[in-house]
């Protein structure tokens, strides 16, 4: 679904932190950000920068590119959502893949970034999911295998039989009535404005 | 093992992006385009450097799978920024190629050299033709399923 063009959108006192190993392609994200209207942006070309600019900087976006040595995208999410200062864990990430190696689909789904931006992309998408983060509601999952936001975007409750693990949890399965059915005259009187007492 | 917790987050960029003023999506998105165009021709230059240091590789067949990879991801990395699609295409189609061929322990070179080719090709034609380039990155992708992922 494309963005409504016509949609109002704010980032000028937004801070991002950009990483890419690659110095061209961390130029070609900071132009995309500024025509945005961000106007304070951190630039990183590595993992370690990036969580340097974590401890010291208020941030309200990353956005991270999964390829990088020594620390890729998905190390470094994994960093954020369990070891960074609390302030800063659940900062929302979007991550920046080109080819997705078999090595790290696994890595890549269990990582806790908020969305996946798969490349080529344009600029106008790449705004999208922006606001897609803007307007995230998931709530984040904090579990020994994974931290991040909930990867279930319907929340359709748990399998037929299944205890939920929410408080909120109900099942989709309404099953079969336990008591006869009310007739109207029961419907009208519970419908019927009655005079209280206050 | 203990029970997954779930905590309510508000982001404050929910809070930044509904503040008055700012623009609208379409003419944020036309000045990241503008700005992108900048580094267009920069970007096509060093793609033109990396293709070259695949056909190097290709030439000596002395490189790992690794390098290969690594160079091609590389590649796909700045074409997807740039948003060219057929490029990143054929890019994504060596980049699998070599994955599975790193999975199967096996390099052939003859394919690889097949893609790298292509890659000249695509670069070097960039955006014209969109349908005859798209046969090649189709050949492309034939070359890549012979091998079982």
């Amino acid at each position: 679904m494309a963005l409504d063009s016509q949609i109002r959108i704010n980032l000028d006192r937004s801070v991002v932190l950009l990483v890419d190993d690659n110095p061209q392609a961390l130029e070609a994200l900071t132009a995309m950000f500024r025509g945005f209207g961000v106007r304070k942006q951190f630039k990183c070309g590595s993992g370690a920068e990036a969580m340097h600019v974590v401890k010291t900087q208020e941030l309200d976006l990353i956005v991270i590119d999964s390829a990088m040595p020594d620390m890729d995208g998905y190390d470094f999410v994994q960093w954020l959502r369990r070891e960074a200062p609390d302030a800063a864990k659940f900062t929302p990430v979007i991550m920046l893949t080109g080819h997705a190696a078999r090595t790290v689909v696994e890595k890549s789904r269990d990582s806790g970034a908020n969305f996946v931006v798969s490349k080529p992309f344009t600029p106008e998408v790449l705004l999208q999911r922006v606001f897609w983060v803007a307007k995230d509601e998931r709530q984040v999952v904090v579990a020994e295998a994974y931290v991040g936001p909930d990867r279930r975007f319907k929340n359709l409750g748990p399998p037929l039989g299944v205890k939920g693990r929410r408080k909120d949890d109900l099942s989709t399965h309404v099953g079969a009535a336990k008591d006869p059915n009310l007739d109207q005259s029961d419907i009208d009187m519970l419908m019927r404005p009655a005079k209280v007492q206050l | 093992m203990s029970d997954p917790e779930f905590v309510k987050v508000k982001y404050r960029l929910t809070e930044q992006v509904a503040r008055p003023g700012g623009m609208t999506a379409g003419l944020a998105s036309e000045r990241a385009q503008r700005e992108l165009a900048a580094h267009a021709g920069d970007a096509m230059k060093s793609l033109g450097g990396m293709i070259g240091r695949l056909e190097v590789m290709c030439k000596e067949r002395t490189a790992s799978l690794d390098s290969v990879y690594e160079e091609g991801s590389t590649i796909l990395d700045i074409a997807g920024l740039f948003n060219k699609r057929v490029l990143c295409d054929a890019c994504y189609s060596l980049c699998e190629l070599v994955d599975r061929q790193r999975t199967q322990k096996r390099a052939e070179w003859t394919s690889i050299g097949v893609h790298v080719s292509a890659l000249r090709l695509l670069w070097t034609k960039d955006g014209q033709d969109p349908a005859t380039l798209k046969s090649v990155v189709d050949g492309l992708w034939t070359i890549t399923d012979r091998l079982n992922p």
